[in-house]
């Protein structure tokens, strides 16, 4: 009797940024989750700044945060994988996709990761997934973007 | 959730974050920057719409998205099937068409059924040569009306459209009624209810190709492989038993049709040649089809045309041959066709072999059917696009069908079948004429399209275009005069007036088009007419005061207008208006006469005098209080008098109508909040 695939996770948070990463890590976790049928939930984070209330009305009117898990949810519709979409305002990016993570109990827990220097050359790896790393209960994968061709040693 | 925004408590203190609400996700999805894009539920977002989307989804299958159409690329090993069967199918009853003929001049003339089968493979030959250019030169798939219209001018096209129009509609119907008969041949107690199967298969093929079926390669290849694969093998048999000395010892049934004496002249073997001639049909569906081939497509369209054709051929001769040899002739309405004979007296009447041989025949000549279901829907899309048929026939169904296509050729194929009594040959005349306009449109298309593209070997294909359309032309002729009198006259006079209905929306569109059409340089300002108000008003209720606050928010000159039959009621609803709603006149119209549209519209007419001829004419707004029936069954209780109006003024110039709904959970609401009113 053939065994049943032991699914890499049974529910999986995917953080998108926007950025050209997201088309790459929604790619991979709808393809793992379709033939176990893994619950993937898509969550897009607004950043607040300290000059406004948290519950002012940025994202809801804000097309671009709202395209961004459009995008994902047409994606997922096309890959036949069930997939819920949460649009959260947070003051910081990382704290609000772990939170996330923790009150769905996800066992999984996906970012995106732009190739990005500081002046002097120096590869930045921000604040988010260092945070993330750091503090997220479950497992967690982070797909780094290919290193640029004029970059390359 | 406080508008949209519900907030959350994080791990740690200070982490909160807010969850915001999307209110469009479940109707609509961004795509692009001020862009939104319907999804499924957005085409039926009411509970009632749900419930019949549901009954929908059964009949239909779910909605496809414009994403999910799929440009299948064939085979030729699938394209052959599927293309050809119409025309490997014609060779079922071509053969017996023409002995239909000869047998009017008795036995002997029946042996020349093999020369007149030999004169249409000819015609055949010349006919698929010349469509294998047409492959070539159009490759996204060339028409008789593509090559026609872009070649010979509009009106050619419109003539060929028009032909291959009435050639889909009667592939319907002749396939049908071929293919029910082959099921008689078989059990003749069928020939009763031949009408009711023939329009249920029609039914059953229309549903199918509502929900979008898609030319399936083994639906189509299985049947149209095993059919020729029996033809073959019948006439193989058949060939060999003639030959053995075996077939004038094979008993034929009791009611063939009795052997005529008219003489064997160069008319009746014209007619024989015109009957036998629509073995041709169907031969054009894989020139319209190249882009469904794989690539390189015309090379393969090209190749699969050649390899239909020697089949065709092939299948045709041979029947004819080996019913010649076997002294077979047709039977009388209601008997056996010719080619259930043949393989009765090849495989033994009631062997498995001819049980499947007359199912695979009636399946082809069934699925021949579906090649109309795909090339007339298309074709009327086209034609849409171009203004010349109704624009409903270009918009696609839920299926990514050509829903008004598919349910218009059902339509008119199974009104044929209940004319013509569900009898193959009584349909044929009809179906010749229109077969050959297509073919020499095309043909001679395509000369001019060589001398117009010069490119290597041009002359010598321009020179078998040029024999295919004289060839096809003179057989046109043949098949409209010879067969004029028996329906073919019905075929003359359609496609002119088919054209002439063409040219007519055509006309209409275009007027409309030129009427509404802005300048492209020409920036509209916004607008300094002067707006009034005009409110229809029944009494002075709740619905009439929604209408006058609506009023109020289009224009400062707002008037409400009561028709009434008696001026004490008048002098009432006066009084009473003017205390309830001070500051919109009330006109109150007296109509002893009781009309009540008729004053309404003789007022404003009066209003339009009264304005000064020096200015612009004001836009007038009618507002037109509405009740809201809660109930399907309350809507005949109201807004009678509303929709009299309504439908005497909309196009009025200068004048807007509108309705503004007074719903009765609104009423329910304002009764508890106010206390209850005064009728």
């Amino acid at each position: 009797m053939a065994e049943k695939p032991v699914p890499a996770f049974r529910r999986a948070v995917v953080a998108l940024s926007g950025g050209p990463s997201d088309e790459r890590i929604l790619r991979l976790v709808l393809e793992l989750a379709r033939p176990t049928h893994a619950e993937i939930v898509a969550a897009h984070v607004v950043e607040i700044d300290w000059t406004q209330p948290l519950d002012a009305n940025v994202a809801e009117m804000n097309e671009e945060a709202q395209s961004v898990l459009d995008r994902a949810e047409a994606r997922a519709e096309h890959a036949g994988v069930k997939i819920e979409s949460v649009l959260v305002q947070a003051r910081d990016v990382g704290a609000a996709i772990v939170d996330e993570a923790v009150e769905r109990a996800a066992d999984l827990l996906v970012l995106g990761l732009p190739y990005r220097t500081r002046f002097g050359g120096d590869f930045a790896i921000g604040r988010t997934v260092p945070y993330v790393l750091k503090n997220a209960p479950c497992a967690v994968w982070v797909a780094r973007e290919p290193m640029p061709e004029e970059q390359r040693p | 959730m406080i508008g949209g925004r519900r907030p959350l408590h994080g791990r740690k203190v200070g982490d909160r974050r807010v969850h915001v609400e999307r209110p469009h996700s479940a109707y609509f999805r961004y795509t692009g920057p001020g862009m939104l894009t319907a999804k499924e539920a957005a085409s039926a977002p009411t509970p009632r719409g749900r419930a019949v989307e549901h009954v929908r989804r059964l009949l239909f299958g779910r909605r496809l998205s414009n994403a999910e159409e799929e440009l299948e690329r064939l085979p030729k090993k699938l394209a052959l099937p599927i293309f050809s069967s119409d025309a490997i199918s014609s060779s079922a009853y071509a053969t017996e068409e023409t002995l239909r003929v000869l047998v009017l001049a008795g036995a002997g003339a029946l042996l020349v059924s093999i020369e007149v089968a030999a004169a249409i493979t000819i015609l055949l030959t010349v006919v698929s040569l010349s469509y294998r250019q047409v492959c070539r030169a159009y490759p996204s798939g060339g028409g008789a009306y593509v090559v026609a219209r872009e070649n010979l001018g509009a009106a050619f096209g419109l003539i060929a459209a028009a032909a291959l129009l009435i050639d889909y509609v009667m592939t319907v119907a002749v396939s049908t009624a071929s293919a029910v008969s082959q099921v008689y041949s078989v059990v003749p107690a069928v020939y009763d209810v031949r009408i009711e199967i023939a329009l249920l298969s029609i039914a059953a093929i229309t549903l199918a190709n509502l929900r979008g079926l898609r030319e399936a390669g083994l639906i189509f290849a299985s049947p149209t492989y095993l059919f020729v694969g029996l033809a073959l093998l019948m006439i193989g048999l058949g060939v060999v038993r003639i030959a053995g000395g075996e077939a004038q010892a094979t008993p034929l049934p009791e009611n063939l049709v009795p052997l005529g004496t008219e003489p064997l002249g160069v008319l009746l073997l014209l007619r024989a040649f015109a009957s036998g001639s629509v073995a041709l049909t169907g031969v054009e569906a894989i020139a319209n089809g190249v882009p469904a081939f794989k690539p390189p497509e015309a090379k393969n369209a090209a190749n699969t045309m050649l390899g239909m054709a020697i089949l065709l051929g092939v299948l045709f001769i041979g029947i004819t041959v080996v019913a010649d040899g076997f002294g077979i002739r047709p039977t009388v309405e209601g008997g056996q066709t010719v080619v259930a004979m043949v393989a009765a007296a090849v495989f033994g009447d009631g062997s498995p072999l001819f049980v499947a041989f007359q199912a695979a025949t009636a399946l082809i000549l069934f699925l021949a059917v579906n090649t109309s279901f795909n090339a007339f829907p298309r074709l009327a899309a086209i034609l849409a696009q171009d203004g010349y048929v109704p624009r409903q026939f270009a918009f696609r169904g839920d299926r990514l069908a050509f829903s008004w296509g598919i349910v218009m050729l059902a339509t008119v194929a199974g009104g044929l079948l209940v004319i013509f009594g569900g009898e193959t040959h009584a349909l044929i005349p009809l179906y010749s004429v229109g077969v050959f306009v297509c073919f020499t449109l095309s043909q001679t298309g395509m000369v001019r399209h060589w001398f117009t593209v010069r490119e290597p070997g041009w002359w010598w294909r321009a020179i078998l275009n040029a024999i295919g359309g004289v060839l096809t032309f003179v057989v046109l002729l043949v098949v409209a005069s010879v067969k004029f009198s028996a329906g073919a006259w019905l075929v003359v006079v359609l496609i002119p007036i088919e054209v002439g209905v063409f040219l007519f929306i055509h006309r209409q569109y275009r007027a409309s088009r030129t009427q509404l059409a802005l300048r492209p340089d020409q920036v509209i300002e916004p607008p300094r007419r002067a707006q009034r108000v005009v409110i229809p008003v029944n009494r002075i209720d709740r619905a009439a005061v929604q209408a006058v606050n609506v009023g109020r928010t289009l224009s400062d000159d707002v008037r409400a207008v009561v028709v009434t039959e008696s001026r004490e009621e008048a002098e009432q609803a006066r009084e009473r208006w003017e205390r309830q709603i001070p500051g919109v006149p009330l006109v109150v119209v007296e109509s002893p006469y009781r009309a009540i549209t008729g004053p309404v519209i003789a007022y404003l007419d009066v209003l339009d005098q009264a304005w000064p001829p020096d200015k612009e004419a004001p836009i007038t707004f009618i507002v037109l209080p509405e009740y809201v029936p809660r109930h399907w069954w309350e809507r005949i209780l109201y807004n009678q008098v509303t929709a009299q109006l309504r439908r005497a003024l909309v196009g009025r110039p200068n004048t807007v109508v509108t309705s503004v709904p007074y719903r009765r959970e609104e009423a329910d609401a304002f009764r508890l909040r106010e206390g209850p009113g005064e009728a």
